[in-house]
């Protein structure tokens, strides 16, 4: 291997990377717009349910709930049912209860008081329950009798409980994987284009073998890449637990993108048919870092996507600060996925230079 | 062996069913030019792409001074030089640029870009990207690039092919400076006129084959006829009278010509190159 012609060629390209307006234009912008969304998002989550509240004799119960404000709920008294159904309307509180008059008595005397519940149209499911529970608690609190159970929660990983992960910060893997694949297409665009005017073949009857082509190539994807995807989540925060696990990960997703970009190049024969191939390798790579803004297990098959390795890291790392147990695994599996992708990209590819 | 910088034995190269180069065979001296004559399709560029080592060849082999190209193509293509027919030069980078980018990956050491763009008649056009140049300015600046490692051997497929006048006179005045610094060169070209100023010796190839092999003024007086053309007047309307110049009947004829008839013009003429390859090869070069 020579690396005089390899260094040539690797200069050339981020000269002419930098000179082709619409990919320095799509990197500017991405860096930049990606820590804007990120900054401008709410950086914590608000846990506390908010419940509105009209009773006309206010039962002594209420007080005592209302003193358990820090663990999530906070009763809001309103002077009126009508106050009551506006606030639920507006979405001030997720439901509105409106006590009876008589309730105090009724539960006395054993008999079942009405009470009206009031829920937004979009309310969801599981809120329902919420309420149904503090309402049952109310009624027991309301007559002396508090239920009778004993329970202790046992949380098994991290507690989440008053931390939970802001959307912003789960956004992370996503930001990761766009400013990667932006320069997929960035690598891909330059080697169509060494193929459609011909400039390859000018440059492979000088000493310049196709392996130290490929290896220049390689070296201006994973380089542009991975220096922007270490930016960004430096800039987002991304880069504050376990810095050296994110490099890795972060090193292992610009060489995936680079063997990507080896493939859609050697599918595309202009930049308008790599944007047409890429599009659809930009969504597939995307949809673990989607799977990741909605909370809750992810589908097996998600698995299947060589990215979801590095969005489950960078995730993990960034937003839970597990170390390298949990994740070494991940980070082999990327690299297998790795010596795959790129294998086939550069086969596929040097066909294309013979 | 030694004073050969190109030898091509058997050589063969074929795409599917179709023979594009048919077991051929020639030598190139070393300073000499030899231009490659043939149609489209005859198997120029697929020979040219043996040569450089575009392409392995199938059968055959191809041997650049002295190394054979399909087993020491480094070694090759670190002395030669090679200009594409089509233009294939960075058009988002300066001229400047665009050489010093191959002299880096030549290894040239103390590369002067200037210099050679002075040489192709683009001095002060350095800085300007190549994509706001005109054809002729791309060929000049394709035929520099095929300079920079000053090479042993150039190999220049159609330099000067759709260009004008000036710019294709001052491409072969080029190629000439390239011959008499020492190198050898390869020329394909269609252009018969170029081929017979430039070349030392030219090889007709058709259909993958080599139909003849030899200088032109060789071939010119194997296969061509020397005529004296004249033009007469005759009861006032021009006539043209054709005398061959080889023949036994000529000084009686050229006799008669000037002492009984009204000669207007009279000029004698050779047979191009044009013609001896539609002798031999039946067919025209444009067909």
């Amino acid at each position: 291997m020579n690396w005089r012609p390899i260094g040539a060629l690797v200069s050339k390209d981020f000269t002419l990377f930098f000179r082709n307006r619409f990919f320095a234009v799509i990197t500017v912008l991405s860096l930049v717009m990606f820590p804007v969304i990120y900054f401008v998002m709410p950086s914590s989550v608000d846990e506390t349910l908010e419940i509105g509240l009209y009773a006309p004799v206010l039962p002594p119960a209420i007080q005592q709930i209302q003193e358990a404000e820090d663990e999530g709920l906070r009763l809001d008294v309103v002077e009126s049912e009508e106050a009551l159904k506006k606030g639920v309307t507006e979405g001030r509180y997720v439901a509105g209860l409106a006590l009876p008059a008589d309730m105090t008595e009724k539960l006395v005397l054993g008999e079942a008081p009405e009470i009206e519940v009031y829920f937004a149209s979009h309310t969801p499911e599981d809120f329902r329950d919420i309420i149904d529970i503090v309402i049952t608690e109310m009624a027991y609190l309301q007559i002396g009798q508090p239920l009778d159970i004993d329970w202790q929660p046992e949380i098994l990983g991290p507690d989440m409980a008053g931390s939970q992960i802001p959307q912003r910060d789960r956004l992370r893997p996503l930001f990761a994987v766009f400013i990667l694949m932006t320069e997929t297409f960035g690598l891909a665009g330059l080697l169509s284009e060494e193929v459609e005017r011909r400039t390859a073949w000018a440059l492979l009857v000088t000493p310049m073998t196709v392996k130290e082509l490929f290896t220049a190539k390689g070296i201006v994807g994973v380089v542009l890449a991975f220096s922007q995807a270490l930016l960004i989540l430096a800039v987002v925060g991304g880069m504050g637990e376990q810095p050296l696990i994110m490099v890795i990960a972060l090193l292992l997703g610009a060489v995936l993108v680079t063997g990507v970009a080896f493939l859609i190049a050697s599918l595309g024969k202009d930049f308008l048919s790599v944007t047409a191939w890429g599009m659809p390798a930009l969504i597939i790579l995307s949809i673990p870092a989607f799977a990741i803004l909605t909370p809750g297990e992810v589908s097996s098959w998600i698995k299947a996507i060589p990215s979801y390795y590095l969005t489950d890291t960078v995730y993990r790392v960034s937003n839970l600060g597990i170390g390298w147990s949990e994740v070494w695994h991940n980070l082999l599996i990327l690299a297998g996925c790795n010596l795959v992708i790129v294998a086939a990209g550069i086969l596929t590819l040097r066909r294309k230079f013979q | 062996m030694a004073d050969y910088s190109i030898v091509a034995e058997n050589l063969t190269y074929w795409y599917g069913d179709l023979v594009a180069v048919d077991h051929i065979g020639f030598q190139v001296g070393e300073g000499e030019i030899l231009g490659f004559l043939g149609p489209n399709g005859a198997g120029k560029t697929t020979t040219f792409k043996m040569l450089t080592g575009q392409i392995k060849p199938k059968g055959g082999t191809a041997t650049v001074l002295g190394w054979n190209v399909a087993t020491h193509c480094e070694k090759v293509q670190g002395e030669i030089g090679v200009c594409f027919e089509a233009t294939n030069l960075y058009e988002q980078m300066s001229a400047r640029e665009n050489l010093r980018l191959f002299a880096r990956l030549f290894g040239v050491k103390r590369f002067d870009a200037d210099a050679l763009l002075e040489r192709v008649g683009l001095g002060g056009r350095g800085k300007e990207k190549v994509e706001q140049y005109s054809k002729g300015m791309k060929q000049r600046l394709m035929v520099a690039r095929s300079l920079v490692n000053r090479p042993r051997v150039l190999f220049l497929d159609e330099p000067t092919s759709g260009l004008d006048p000036v710019s294709a006179e001052a491409i072969r005045a080029i190629i000439l400076e390239e011959r008499n610094r020492g190198a050898t060169v390869f020329l394909t070209t269609h252009d018969m006129m170029e081929a017979d100023k430039l070349s030392d010796r030219v090889a007709f190839i058709i259909q993958g084959k080599i139909a003849a092999l030899d200088m032109p003024h060789n071939l010119k007086q194997a296969y061509g006829k020397r005529m004296l053309k004249a033009e007469i007047t005759a009861d006032g309307r021009l006539e043209n009278i054709e005398i061959p110049l080889d023949t036994k009947e000529t000084p009686n004829a050229v006799r008669d010509l000037f002492s009984q008839k009204n000669v207007v013009t009279v000029h004698s003429e050779e047979a191009t190159l044009e013609d001896i390859f539609i002798k031999i090869t039946g067919r025209g070069l444009k067909e």
